[in-house]
């Protein structure tokens, strides 16, 4: 009896435990992310992607090398996803346990199946009528951050959403300001530690701008750095009269975060009005400059300039990219930027002291970068209501796109635009919630005056370019980069692009039937596949190659 | 004098109020709405650089058409201000003519342009030219009709005419018959394919990318083709439509033709293609 009794209990025992088991496994907590994965940026495995520029550096540059330039041309796609919303796709997507989260056009915004391509949940802002809305360029969001178990998103009425990664629920909703008086934001949210950091968007409509953090578990906002100084503080004085009010500096590309610094580096947008200034003599500090912020205060610890008191609408919205590097024999802890106004940069990120800035396409307004950092400016390029003819144009050398980096070869990849403008400027005044631009620029046409544009491989240490890819037309695609020696873009015309980047030679291309725009392709590996994400168009497409087998994983 | 300013803003933003409705109330078309900026010297110079930022590509620098419509001679045709702000906010379908949305484009933005236009557009309507419009149709038929449309008959090679009339003052019309035009049409540019085989295909070209060129030849063939295909692909300097000196037209008959199409004002044709 004993026996008979023990022998069931055994088996009582091991169909508890064996079901315990089952349970155990089904019930593996999905993995929080941590700020030491954040850090740690795009993992060797390729298992995440969990930020705008891949890593805090920026540098959109993936260790992946399952694809090579030898096999590339072996690419098919996997699935398509499609919005099933008006606008198109300016997100970099986020992958975590095999789940992409991605936002879209109107603050719609998906997790899906990265296996199938399957929608999981949806989420859908209710937007103010789109009259009211004054998003000056596209109805459009560039994606998500993301911290332990929430997503954060900005909207277009200017709010920072904290979302449920389960569920695509609400957790928090901070205001950043007022959308009736111009803003806007369309920024991927960068977290650092606890902190989600954000900007707001509107410079065409008199705003003035800012920087804020909030607090990542409850949407409480930490702290805010004006882009523009107010009355007694350091740089006001660079704006005459009460233009400093509505001087615009707005903040819509996501920045870069050096954690031994301790620093967030942004680029901030142009002052306004854009092309009529005599409203607005002065520097118009912090306007089309690189700014360094303490990332626990918000305290500005230096900025650089790019062009003082701008005439032209060249916002410094580039994606700011980190990397250490030796410049003439010593080693530097750098940032670089390709900026819209037609030069190059390479800046000190731990003091902002220029180290090259030099033309990366037709420049005319400025002689040179002197070696006081100020751009030389030459004369004759000031907007008037006749129209001065000056290059590059009012969309710029480069724009929002983001660049990439690849280290190992110490070259930074960026579309760059050949294209110059008639820029006309008039006196405005200025109305709440109106477009105050006092101007606009016209792109040159002609025989002699042809559009194109090319992907630029450039030395950030020299400013030198070591090769390119001519476009007929010029691109507004990003650029990733991977360590097999890759380079995926796509041009004007709809194509993905795949190019060698030791030479700049075209291996594979497909036409996508619509244009990858200000964001670029980004990479893991799923069940054992490299794969190729292109958000264009209204369309997410996976590509992984043709001849892999897949590893199902088995967690 | 800042009352002044305080009073126009108010007067402005009534007007804007007031317009903004009549875009969504769709009042007819005999709206007595007026332009409330016209007149108005800061305005008139917005206006004149937003017309030529957002407008002159397609209707040219001094409002006399390339691509789009001659728009000096609307108010002279008897438009209202009213009708002239719904055409610019909703375009015009089936035309390249695009809808202009707020927040894009505001109301006063609109205001601007059109009391600028109204400083380059004459009050009443030009004097009708020399001409004699039937044997015009005469002279269209011999010269023209094998590469451009009115209505259902003619040529696809060129664009279609059946709107020409209201799009393109007479003396630009001349102009491109005579040869003296420089520029060309999108999706008209005149282009030459060599094959490996020397053969060479001649046609205007629809669309091109990095890969591949999208052609009608004279033949009026529509093809794709793969630039690894081709020897080469060179783009013509000069148009594809022949140029029709004093030799082959004369002034007399040039007028006729020109009576013709000044008539052909798009009322009695189908509509023209998206294109």
């Amino acid at each position: 009896m004993l026996r008979r009794t023990s022998a069931r209990l055994a088996v009582v025992i091991f169909a508890a435990a064996a079901c315990m088991a089952t349970l155990v496994a089904q019930s593996v907590a999905p993995p929080l992310v941590t700020t030491q994965e954040l850090l740690n940026g795009l993992a060797s495995d390729g298992s995440r992607w969990l930020m705008f520029g891949g890593s805090y550096t920026n540098q959109r540059h993936s260790p992946l090398t399952q694809i090579t330039p030898e096999n590339v041309s072996r690419l098919v796609p996997q699935w398509v996803f499609q919005t099933d919303t008006a606008g198109r796709f300016e997100t970099t997507p986020l992958l975590r346990d095999n789940v992409l989260y991605v936002t879209g056009p109107l603050n719609v915004a998906w997790a899906i199946d990265a296996r199938t391509g399957r929608q999981i949940w949806q989420y859908k802002r209710e937007l103010p009528p789109t009259g009211g809305l004054t998003a000056c360029c596209g109805l459009v969001n560039r994606g998500f951050g993301v911290l332990g178990d929430r997503l954060f998103m900005t909207t277009l009425d200017a709010h920072l959403l904290s979302l449920n990664m389960k569920t695509g629920a609400v957790v928090w909703d901070a205001t950043l300001e007022d959308y009736s008086k111009g803003y806007a934001a369309t920024i991927a949210p960068l977290v650092v530690k606890d902190k989600v950091i954000v900007g707001v968007a509107g410079g065409e409509y008199g705003i003035r701008g800012f920087i804020d953090a909030y607090d990542a578990k409850t949407g409480a906002r930490a702290w805010r750095f004006y882009t523009i100084p107010g009355p007694g503080e350091l740089g006001n004085n660079t704006w005459a009269g009460d233009s400093w009010q509505r001087g615009g500096a707005s903040i819509w590309v996501t920045g870069a975060y050096d954690p031994e610094l301790n620093l967030l580096y942004y680029g901030i947008g142009n002052p306004g009005p854009d092309y009529h200034s005599e409203s607005r003599q002065g520097d118009n500090l912090y306007s089309d400059s690189l700014v360094a912020l303490d990332a626990d205060t918000g305290q500005l610890r230096w900025h650089y300039q790019f062009t003082p008191h701008d005439l032209h609408d060249w916002d410094a919205t580039q994606v700011p990219i980190l990397a250490d590097l030796t410049v003439a024999g010593q080693p530097r802890k750098v940032v670089m930027l390709a900026n819209r106004n037609g030069f190059f940069y390479t800046l000190d990120r731990t003091n902002g002291r220029l180290i090259v800035g030099k033309p990366y396409v037709v420049t005319t307004w400025a002689k040179e970068i002197g070696a006081d950092g100020r751009p030389v400016i030459l004369p004759g390029y000031v907007p008037d209501e006749k129209g001065s003819l000056t290059c590059p144009d009012v969309t710029g050398a480069t724009n929002f796109w983001p660049a990439s980096y690849d280290p190992s070869q110490r070259l930074f990849f960026v579309n760059a635009r050949e294209v110059c403008a008639t820029y006309y400027a008039w006196k405005q005044e200025y109305v709440p919630g109106e477009r105050y631009t006092g101007g606009a620029g016209q792109r040159a046409t002609g025989p002699d005056m042809r559009a194109w544009g090319a992907l630029r491989a450039i030395d950030p240490a020299t400013g030198e370019r070591k090769w390119e890819f001519p476009y007929i037309s010029p691109s507004t695609s990003g650029v990733l980069t991977t360590a097999s020696g890759l380079a995926f873009t796509g041009d004007a015309e709809g194509n993905l692009l795949a190019i060698d980047s030791h030479t700049g030679k075209l291996l594979w291309h497909f036409q996508m039937g619509s244009a990858l725009h200000g964001t670029s392709p980004i990479t893991y590996m799923l069940d054992g596949r490299q794969q190729i994400l292109v958000p264009s168009g209204t369309t997410l497409t996976a590509w992984a190659l043709s001849d892999i087998a897949r590893v199902p994983s088995t967690r | 004098m800042r009352w002044i300013y305080f009073v126009l803003i108010v007067v402005v933003v009534a007007a804007a109020n007031l317009l903004a409705q009549d875009v969504y109330l769709k009042i007819p078309a005999d709206s007595p709405a007026k332009n409330p900026l016209e007149g108005n010297s800061d305005a008139i110079s917005a206006g004149m650089g937003a017309y030529r930022v957002r407008c002159a590509d397609c209707h040219g620098m001094d409002a006399r058409g390339i691509r789009g419509p001659d728009i000096t001679q609307v108010w002279a045709r008897g438009r209202t201000d009213a009708a002239l702000f719904r055409t610019i906010r909703n375009g015009v379908p089936n035309t390249e003519m695009p809808a202009h949305p707020a927040p894009r484009t505001s109301d006063l933005d609109i205001w601007r342009i059109l009391a600028y236009l109204k400083t380059i557009s004459p009050a009443t309507a030009a004097a009708p030219g020399p001409g004699n419009a039937a044997t015009g149709e005469h002279v269209f038929a011999t010269n023209c009709i094998a590469c451009h449309r009115v209505g259902d008959r003619g040529g696809n090679l060129g664009p279609d005419l059946s709107r020409i009339g209201a799009a393109r003052a007479r003396a630009a019309m001349a102009r491109q018959i005579r040869g003296t035009m420089g520029s060309f049409r999108t999706g008209y540019e005149p282009v030459t394919l060599t094959t490996p085989n020397g053969q060479e295909i001649r046609g205007v070209k629809k669309n091109e990318d990095l890969f591949s060129v999208q052609v009608m030849d004279t033949r009026e063939r529509i093809q794709g083709y793969l630039r690894d295909d081709l020897r080469s692909v060179s783009d013509e300097k000069k148009s594809a439509m022949p140029v029709f000196g004093p030799d082959k037209l004369s002034d007399a008959e040039l007028d006729d033709l020109l009576a013709y199409l000044e008539n052909l004002q798009g009322t009695n044709a189908a509509p023209s293609s998206a294109r």
